[in-house]
């Protein structure tokens, strides 16, 4: 009875001063490898978003997360007048950016996206171009 | 029958097909980019090449090409595809590659064809076009930098629509599709062009960038406006309605549509539909909940029983059959008033006094198929193109490819009267029963008639002092005219109707009538009256008996009881009495003193604004059903949308009146169909499920005879204007005001004058002008123009503003002064 407690025990206090074999987070950060498919972020060329609103993403995307409308501006070109993501349908595949013909869309490599209210995971345009 | 083989297939087709109709009808489908089945074959895109084993050698194009007797064709060889993939090279040459911003991206042929073809890489380069792009009109877009030169615009638009606003500009690679002097484009507005351009060159721009075409769901319905009933597919995204698609295999008019048809659907999201019930408190409409605006109206409905003479009706011909049978019911059954009618009883008077009386049946005896079998068309007024423009398609395809002869009687000129060969007789306004007396007579005297037709001796009587000078033409003219008629393998006689034409009555269904049967030209395909309704379901509002049968009071008589307080209760559903009927003050006096008025309709309209308690209804893309169109084709119309807000289609508030007055209820619309089948002798035998997409023309029994009718000596006022109304071609009835489309093109109110009394008057195109007649006065812009003869006035009748109402009273035509504001 006390023999398998004390191995235990052994191993327990053994580990103590050993390297530790998990991530120290969130003191220690990861690295995170190329290719890796975080929070989406749109790019942006001219100080405007690349998006052309042709409606691929939305088309292509399996977890009908993507809502995109079309706006016409000034000069009679199409943009994206709305672009929101619904982060918690979002299953991270990356087709939206395969998808995407003119380079607008990327995955970041933010993987931190837990929040309080529902709301907060409607990823806006805004929201969505302000990381560079 | 030609027999040929086409990749080893057998077949047999008539000798003047060609390769490509061939390949279709044994099910090989040959890629194409400038054919197109409506249109005469062009042979300029070089897809649809093919091999034929008699002419080794070259390749040749299968749509131009006739098929001859024992042919052997190959239509995909490794050099017929090497050669298709060269010609998409080539047109990706100038073409941008713009597909994301493209809204025909998904339905476009030249992106569907390079991607079967695999071309993905050109051997050449160039420069892109750089054309400016078309965005100064308001309805179509376009963008020549995307044009591939297929020339399908200019030749829907010459070949179909008559109308010419296209073709080829400069020579060789400068050649462009371009317009009057290159400027912005500037014509009818039908869109045609936009739904057979096979790329983006030609967009609609109210459906611009609103979704892509893969997204659309497509339901397949029928117009709500004129009564041609043509079918369309709406295309709807989340509960709205975005765009109508072509469709080139739809209806009798292979998804050729007019500028309502395909640019005036907005009405049915737009901004201004009423959401919520209405009920007038305090002397203002307030919002209340169905349950307490139902059982206001079931209430005055149920003490209106006792009094049925008490209660009236009126309904739009622009319910459902099911609808307005329901209606029928309600009111003749339940409620047990004859007071009931539609259209301010002139639009279909035509139909249930005049049909009846010549043929023995309350619809025309002829068909639409009939238009292009016929050999001779006469049509009454030119307006038949403003008032269905489709059908108008189906008079010029006809008199251009067949070559059947038009003859017009109109009191304006108009678009018909340009077509090849076309003789107008341009008579003097409102003598239109003069002038087919007058016919009639010339018919008799020219010894023409048919022997032995029934009454023949009393119409011989009747149109003995009948001549040419009281309907203000030449004898020459209706003594050709007769005879031309007469001697005609086959005529037949186009007739619209409407509440813009109050002249359109039975005694001119009569005296058409007359001169058909006199002739003999009845009874027979391609001859005989076609009657055209004004709404998409004039027919069917007749069919299901929406008029006073008995000792009721029709539309006239109705209004007259609400001004002396004979009539108590009105119940309009859908109608805009206010505006479409003649003498607005008078009508809007009448309304002001009934006890209480219900009113069903999407809008808030001038006469909703006047009553007790507003319904909210629902539009046609709301509700499933059937409408008749003219030419008596029973057709379904599909739900493609939920209703908007808290509307119900006008089947839902009949039917929750009728139950709760302890009348008829049904569970749903296709239960009424049914009741219909079993009780309107016409639509025996019909269900819904076998009307399928193309529906059904219900067949007629005629009992043609004479029926002789006095014309109205007409008595014309010194020194003024004669006003005719009438539509105007980008409107039908008050309905089209709320679609963009429309009233981007044609917004206010006009009335049309003589470029001659404009000189006289001082008038120019534009001013603002005050028209004055016996009723009222009424200010409106002037168009000066040469389409009116000397001495006439014509004015649209659907604008709320400046509505030409304001000035008629219901007779022929109206002697109005014009002066400068």
């Amino acid at each position: 009875m006390i023999m398998p407690l004390i191995k235990g025990l052994q191993i327990t206090i053994s580990h103590m001063f050993k390297k530790p074999v998990t991530l120290q987070y969130p003191t220690e950060r990861p690295d995170v490898k190329p290719g890796f498919r975080g929070l989406h972020a749109l790019n942006v060329s001219h100080d405007k978003a690349k998006c052309v609103a042709c409606y691929l993403c939305p088309t292509v995307c399996p977890a009908k997360c993507i809502t995109v409308e079309a706006g016409e501006d000034a000069n009679h070109d199409k943009y994206a007048a709305k672009y929101e993501i619904d982060m918690l349908r979002c299953i991270f595949c990356g087709y939206c950016v395969e998808a995407c013909p003119v380079d607008a869309i990327r995955m970041t490599e933010q993987f931190e996206l837990a929040n309080y209210s529902r709301a907060d995971f409607t990823y806006t345009k805004d929201r969505l171009l302000e990381k560079k | 029958m030609v027999n040929l083989t086409i990749d080893g297939k057998q077949v047999a087709v008539e000798k003047d097909a060609t390769i490509y109709d061939a390949a279709k009808a044994c099910g090989i489908k040959i890629p194409i980019l400038c054919h197109d089945k409506k249109l005469h074959p062009f042979g300029g895109c070089r897809m649809c090449l093919v091999e034929v084993e008699q002419m080794k050698g070259r390749l040749i194009p299968s749509c131009t090409t006739p098929v001859t007797e024992g042919m052997i064709v190959q239509t995909t060889t490794d050099e017929i595809v090497k050669a298709r993939k060269l010609v998409l090279e080539l047109l990706l040459l100038k073409h941008p590659i713009d597909c994301p911003v493209c809204d025909a991206a998904g339905d476009c042929d030249l992106q569907n064809l390079t991607y079967e073809y695999k071309v993905n890489m050109n051997r050449f380069v160039d420069e892109k076009f750089n054309h400016e792009i078309d965005y100064e009109n308001p309805l179509i877009e376009r963008d020549m930098n995307r044009c591939i030169h297929c020339g399908k615009c200019a030749r829907i638009c010459d070949e179909i629509v008559s109308y010419g606003a296209y073709t080829f500009i400069n020579r060789g690679i400068e050649a462009k599709m371009g317009t009057e002097f290159d400027g912005p484009l500037n014509c009818e507005f039908c869109g045609s062009c936009v739904s057979v351009c096979p790329v983006g060159a030609l967009n609609s721009r109210p459906f611009k960038f609103k979704a892509r075409w893969w997204a659309l769901q497509k339901t397949k319905s029928v117009c709500s406006y004129c009564g041609t009933g043509c079918q369309l597919t709406l295309g709807s995204k989340d509960g709205k309605v975005l765009t109508t698609i072509y469709d080139e295999n739809q209806g009798f008019h292979n998804g050729q549509l007019c500028t309502r048809g395909r640019f005036g659907y907005q009405f049915v999201n737009s901004d201004k539909r009423l959401t919520a019930p209405l009920i007038r408190k305090n002397g203002k409409l307030q919002e209340a909940t169905w349950e307490e605006a139902l059982a206001e109206v079931t209430s005055r409905l149920s003490a209106g029983k006792s009094d049925p003479a008490s209660v009236a009706a009126l309904a739009t011909p622009r319910l459902t059959n099911e609808e307005l049978f329901l209606f029928e019911k309600l009111f003749r059954g339940t409620v047990g008033t004859d007071n009931i009618d539609h259209s301010a009883g002139f639009a279909h008077e035509a139909l249930t006094k005049g049909a009846v009386a010549s043929f023995g049946v309350a619809a025309s005896p002829a068909e639409i198929a009939d238009v292009q079998k016929s050999k001779l068309l006469l049509v009454v007024k030119s307006d038949a193109y403003e008032t269905h423009p489709v059908i108008g398609f189906e008079i010029n395809l006809g008199v251009k490819r067949k070559g059947i002869a038009l003859r017009i009687v109109s009191d304006k000129k108009g678009k018909l009267t340009r077509l090849p060969g076309a003789k107008t007789t341009v008579h003097a306004p409102g003598s239109e029963v003069a002038l087919f007396n007058a016919l009639c007579k010339s018919v008799i005297d020219q010894g023409l008639a048919v022997e032995g037709v029934a009454g023949l001796d009393a119409l011989k009587a009747a149109v003995a002092d009948a001549s040419a000078e009281k309907a203000g033409v030449t004898a020459e003219e209706i003594a050709a005219l007769a005879k031309d008629f007469a001697s005609a393998e086959k005529a037949l006689i186009i007739l619209p109707i409407g509440q813009g034409y109050p002249g359109h009555n039975a005694a001119l269904a009569n005296a058409a009538a007359n001169l058909a049967i006199l002739t003999g030209q009845v009874g027979k395909e391609g001859a005989g009256l076609l009657i055209m309704g004004e709404k998409n379901n004039s027919q069917g509002a007749v069919d299901m008996g929406i008029y006073p049968k008995g000792t009721g009071l029709n539309a006239a008589a109705i209004l007259d009881g609400c001004a002396n307080g004979n009539v108590k209760t009105l119940f309009v559903a859908g109608e805009n009495p206010v505006v479409s009927y003649p003498n607005r003050k008078k009508v809007e006096k009448a309304l002001e003193n009934v006890e209480f008025m219900v009113v069903s309709d999407l809008f808030l309209t001038e006469t909703a604004a006047m009553a007790d308690v507003v319904l909210p209804a629902c539009s046609f893309a709301e509700k499933s059903g059937t409408f008749t169109s003219l030419g008596r084709r029973v057709q379904n119309v599909r739900k493609a949308i939920p209703a908007v807000g808290l509307a119900k289609s006008d089947f839902e508030i009949l039917n929750a009146i009728s139950q709760a007055l302890g009348g008829a209820g049904y569970n749903n619309q296709g239960e009424v169909f049914t009741e219909i089948a079993a009780t309107v002798p016409a639509y025996k035998g019909l269900t819904q499920a076998c009307l399928k997409d193309e529906g059904a023309v219900y067949p007629v029994a005629l009992s043609a005879k004479l029926v002789p009718v006095a014309a109205k000596a007409a008595a014309p006022a010194a020194g003024k204007l004669a006003l005719v109304t009438g539509s105007a071609l980008y409107h039908c009835g008050t309905m089209s005001r709320f679609g963009e489309g429309p009233m981007y093109v044609c917004p206010d109110a006009y009335a049309e004058l003589n470029v001659a009394d404009a000189a006289a008057l001082k008038i120019g195109e534009g001013d603002q002008v005050t028209v004055t007649s016996g009723t009222g006065a009424v200010q409106v812009a002037v168009k000066v123009g040469k389409r009116v003869p000397q001495g006439v006035v014509f004015s649209p009748y659907h604008f709320g503003e400046g509505s030409v109402n304001t000035i008629t009273d219901g007779s022929e035509v109206t002697y109005v002064t014009v002066a400068k504001k």
